[in-house]
Formats: C-alpha cells, structure tokens, sequence
C-alpha cells in the first residue's frame, strides 16, 4: 500500500514538473470565437461554410502554437457576455464575424464586431455589438499575445480594437505581441486563403528554427490569388506587434 | 504600469490555477470548462479534414537533392535576395492550399528565415520571398520603374506573363506591388496572377505566381439574360418569405474555382479545375444587410448552375 503511494506522488509530481516546464500546458488559455447563425439559411437561405472552415483553421493555429486550454465556440455559445467572460484570463484571442469601425460620439470611432445572435434571430446591431471601449474595460490592461480579428476592417488605422488588448498600433512592439487583421471589407474566401497561408508557413518550418508571425504575415500578402469585392477595397491584411515574435504564449 | 503589472499577475494566476485545474482534470474531477463556464472543447476539428489539410514535410538535404537547392540558389540569386549562413530545404505537402512544393530557406545565425524559394513538382516557381528589412530608400523608384523591375524578376524566375501589369502603390509595407493578372481566351481566372513587390529602392521583395488548372470552355454559352434569370431564381429561392432584398451589382464572365461557399457536403473536396462562370455581385438589403455586405455568385457559363461563390460578411 506505502508502495502504490508512493507510486501515486511520484506520478502527480511527475505530472506537475512536466505541466510547469511544458509551455503552454494547461497555462495559456485561448478563445477562438466564430459567429455562425448570422450567416445561415434562416437568415440568409443559405448556409455559409466560411465561418466552420476559418474556426477550424484558427483552432488548428492555437493548437499549433502551444495555447491550452482552447474555448470559444462557433455558434450560438458566441454572446457577448460569454466572450467578455472569458477574454481576461486568454493570452490568444480569435474572433471571425462582421466587424467595423463605428462612430461613437463622431468624429470618435469605436470598434467593434458582431456576436452571434443565437438560433432564434438575425443579425442586429443595436443587439449585437462588442465594441473595443467595452473589451478594453474588461482586459483592463492585461497582456495579449496573439490577437485575430478576422472581421472586415479592424485592421484598419481608424481601428481601436489592438488597443483593447493592450497592442499599441506600431510594428516595432517588444515582447509577446501580435494583432492581425484585415484593412478594408474583405470577402470570406480571402480570409480562408490568408489564414491557411499564414498556418502553412509557420506549420512548414524548419525543425532547427522557428519562424515568426510577421514572416507569416509577409508570406500570406505576398504569395497573393486574393479576391477583392471592389477596386475601393482591395485585399489587405495588416498587424502590429514585434516583428520577431515566433507566436507560442508566455 | 501598475494596472499592467497587477494584469500580468492576475493571468500568471489564472495560468498556475489552471496548471492546477489541468492536474484535476486528469483525475476526472473536474473539466476545463469549469474555468470559464464557456464549453472550452467546441467541436473537434473533423478527423477526415484534419488529415486533408495537414502540412507534412520531409527534409531535404543538399548532397541528396542538390537541383533543389542549386534551383534555389540560382533563383536567388538572379533576383538578389540575401544568401545566409545555413540553408533549410524540405519538400511540402501543403494540404490547406492543396499543393506540393519544395522549398528552400536561407537562414541567419540567429536561426531566422531570411529568404525562401518554393517551387512545384513541375518545376515552376511558386513563390519566392524575403524578410529581411528594406533599409530607408535613399532614391524611391517610379511606379514605371518597379514595373520593369518586376518583369526582371518574373523573367529570371522563369516566369511567362502577358498583358498589362497594374502597379499598385502598397501604403502599408511602403514600395510597389506590381500584379500580372492571369487572362485565358480573353476571361479573366478569378485570382490568378504573377505578383512582385518592389522596395522602395528597386530591389526584389517578392515572387510569386497563382494559377490553377482550367476545364475546357463551354461549347454553348449562356447569355447575360439567361443568367440574370438564374440569379434572379436562386436569390428568390435563398430570399423568398423574408424581408430580405438584393440588388444585382454587376455581372460578368470569368473562370472560377467550384467551392462550397454556399455547399456545406462540398467542403473539404478535392479541388476541381476552374470553370467559365458568369460571376454576380448581389448586395442584400433589408434584414440581410445586417450581417452579409456582398454575395458573389459563381454561375456556370454552360449549364447555368450556381458553382460557388463568396460572401463579404
């Protein structure tokens, strides 16, 4: 009986020593969040598959890099309250939906994107809204490492939403920083294609060396094939952070 | 600072609470979406789809793949790009973009990529690209001048354009980027093209070529009325009981890639080579607008049948 004990603890201490020295075990919590209903057939006729694809991939990044536990949803569970619950204790956040850069006491903008409005309505703005002062008054400061809005227009200058998380809007960052997000109004389809680029590329490293998000980035933009919906909104992605961070939490 | 300061403390707490969670959740006791109240384990990522879209690569080293490294090394240089200490060469399977190239790094001391070369198993160049810094451009070239050195660049790659290049001013990484879009029997191929930007100073930042395989065009194809008609069907047929409204933007005749924008049981399907379409812009008004700015629908240019598409949401 001594014996098993003692088998026991040494298990559990074992378990403890490789969850502290693993980066990334159990520590560093991401929410990748997808709104869904907005964009299926009782809303629109049809179903878009856009949003499932981008959350798996977004997952797959998360996962890749080293963020556990993994929450957020795609669906319904995707409600305001449930994401401003959750955003303080994440180090990587990821949020595919409508987004803009509305007014707010204009000429002020105030970022924000579109939760998903559950399986019951449609899209509506009044009702649907987080915007950026909001998130920002819950992050409260606190460090981000890998923010994604894979929304229209949030990583425009004009956006707020980096500043919610503490990323000021400058590519000469230190530390563990990174916000992505796309400049102008942006079809699905070329959402999808950049982020699988940018999860090719850091997925294909080398074994001896580690590739960095801004590398990730310049070779999404510039391996190119991306759609623009109009000459006024041509494909561009942008980011601020620190150019040499690899993108795994801590 | 110190708002920061007592952040960082409380997520180093939440971290080392959640090491603690992570050694309960192993004995059963409790689950991770006790942490938040939020399910954290969303539906898994399909097994079937997480194989098809796998990135698996296998090493290649110089003395057994030397034509892949001195492809590399001649592309390289030709279009100057840095040469560094060590070199890091594998062959890709990409299976989110659904290609296979091999590829090979130039690499600093410090173990960062400083340049890289993709090529397919045709031996034509998929991308090449660098990411080092541009230093501050003492002379800025023109806009004409970033054009002739990008058609250096895509001749010394190996890469054959025809047509009229658009330079576009990139107001975010500074320079031009300079795109070759990809024509055949007079249709544009929706998102093909050759690409290159240019720093500000001249030099070569990027390569890179888009193209997909093309099915033969329809023998007998639909006029614009006939498809208007179609969209007009599909539009009632997605719009009809609601408040829903569109407008038909535009529409015109270009090849496209089949997807499963509008077709969940397509996703994940092989690609299939690209089709004449007539490709219409509809922007939905009504209790639509609310969430979708843009739908595009890909409409065989044969058969009339809706093929694909995209959505601006």
């Amino acid at each position: 009986m001594k014996r098993a004990q003692t088998l026991l603890v040494s298990v559990l201490l074992a378990a403890s020593a490789l969850l502290v020295t693993t980066p990334g075990a159990f520590a560093y919590r991401s929410d990748t969040w997808s709104n869904f209903n907005s964009f299926t057939a009782r809303c629109l006729g049809f179903n878009d598959t856009y949003p499932q694809q981008l959350y798996w991939n977004a997952q797959s990044l998360m996962s890749w890099l080293g963020y556990s536990p993994r929450g957020g949803t795609v669906g319904a569970n995707f409600t305001r309250s449930a994401f401003l619950g959750n955003v303080l204790p994440d180090w990587a956040v990821y949020v595919h939906s409508h987004g803009d850069n509305y007014w707010s006491n204009y000429p002020n903008v105030d970022s924000g994107f579109l939760q998903d409005p559950g399986t019951t309505r449609c899209s509506d703005f009044s009702q649907d809204v987080i915007r950026s002062s909001t998130i920002r008054a819950v992050t409260n400061g606190s460090p981000y490492n890998l923010v994604i809005m894979s929304t229209c227009k949030l990583g425009s200058a004009s956006s707020t939403m980096s500043d919610a998380f503490q990323i000021p809007m400058t590519k000469t960052n230190a530390g563990r920083k990174f916000y992505l997000g796309y400049v102008y109004t942006t079809y699905d389809s070329a959402a999808y294609q950049f982020e699988s680029n940018f999860l090719s590329y850091l997925v294909g490293g080398g074994s001896w060396y580690r590739r960095s998000l801004y590398g990730a980035f310049l070779y999404a933009t510039y391996v190119g094939g991306y759609e623009s919906p109009d000459a006024a909104d041509p494909f561009q992605a942008n980011w601020w952070g620190n150019p040499y961070y690899d993108g795994t939490p801590g | 600072m110190s708002v920061l300061k007592s952040s960082t403390t409380l997520k180093t707490a939440v971290a080392a609470g959640a090491i603690v969670l992570g050694l309960a959740m192993s004995t059963g006791s409790l689950t991770a979406s006790s942490l938040s109240g939020v399910p954290s384990d969303p539906p898994a990522i399909d097994a079937a789809r997480a194989a098809r879209t796998a990135v698996t690569s296998t090493e290649l080293h110089e003395d057994s793949s030397p034509n892949v490294f001195a492809r590399a090394a001649r592309t390289r240089d030709a279009i100057g790009f840095p040469v560094g200490p060590r070199r890091s060469g594998r062959h890709v399977h990409d299976g989110l973009k659904q290609l296979d190239y091999d590829e090979v790094a130039e690499v600093d001391a410090s173990g960062q990529p400083l340049a890289l070369t993709q090529f397919d198993n045709a031996g034509l160049l998929v991308a090449a690209i660098r990411f080092d810094a541009a230093a501050p451009a003492v002379a800025r070239i023109s806009g004409d001048g970033a054009a002739t050195s990008a058609l250096s660049a895509l001749t010394a790659c190996g890469v054959s354009v025809g047509g009229q290049a658009r330079t576009d001013a990139n107001d975010l990484a500074g320079g031009w980027d300079v795109h070759w879009p990809r024509s055949q029997a007079g249709f544009a191929v929706r998102g093909d093209e050759a690409r290159v930007h240019v720093w500000p100073d001249g030099r070569i930042a990027s390569v890179a070529r888009v193209e997909h395989t093309l099915a033969a065009a329809p023998a007998r194809q639909l006029t614009e009325s006939d498809v208007h008609l179609a969209v007009t069907r599909q539009m009632d047929t997605w719009f009809g009981g609601s408040d829903a409204g569109y407008v038909v933007d535009n529409m015109d005749v270009e090849w496209v890639g089949p997807n499963a924008a509008f077709d969940s049981t397509k996703v994940g399907a092989a690609p299939q080579p690209y089709r004449l379409a007539w490709v219409a812009n509809i922007r939905p008004t009504g209790s639509a607008a609310g969430a979708v700015r843009l739908i595009t629908l890909y409409v065989d240019a044969g058969d009339g049948t809706v093929i694909g598409g995209d959505v601006v949401e």
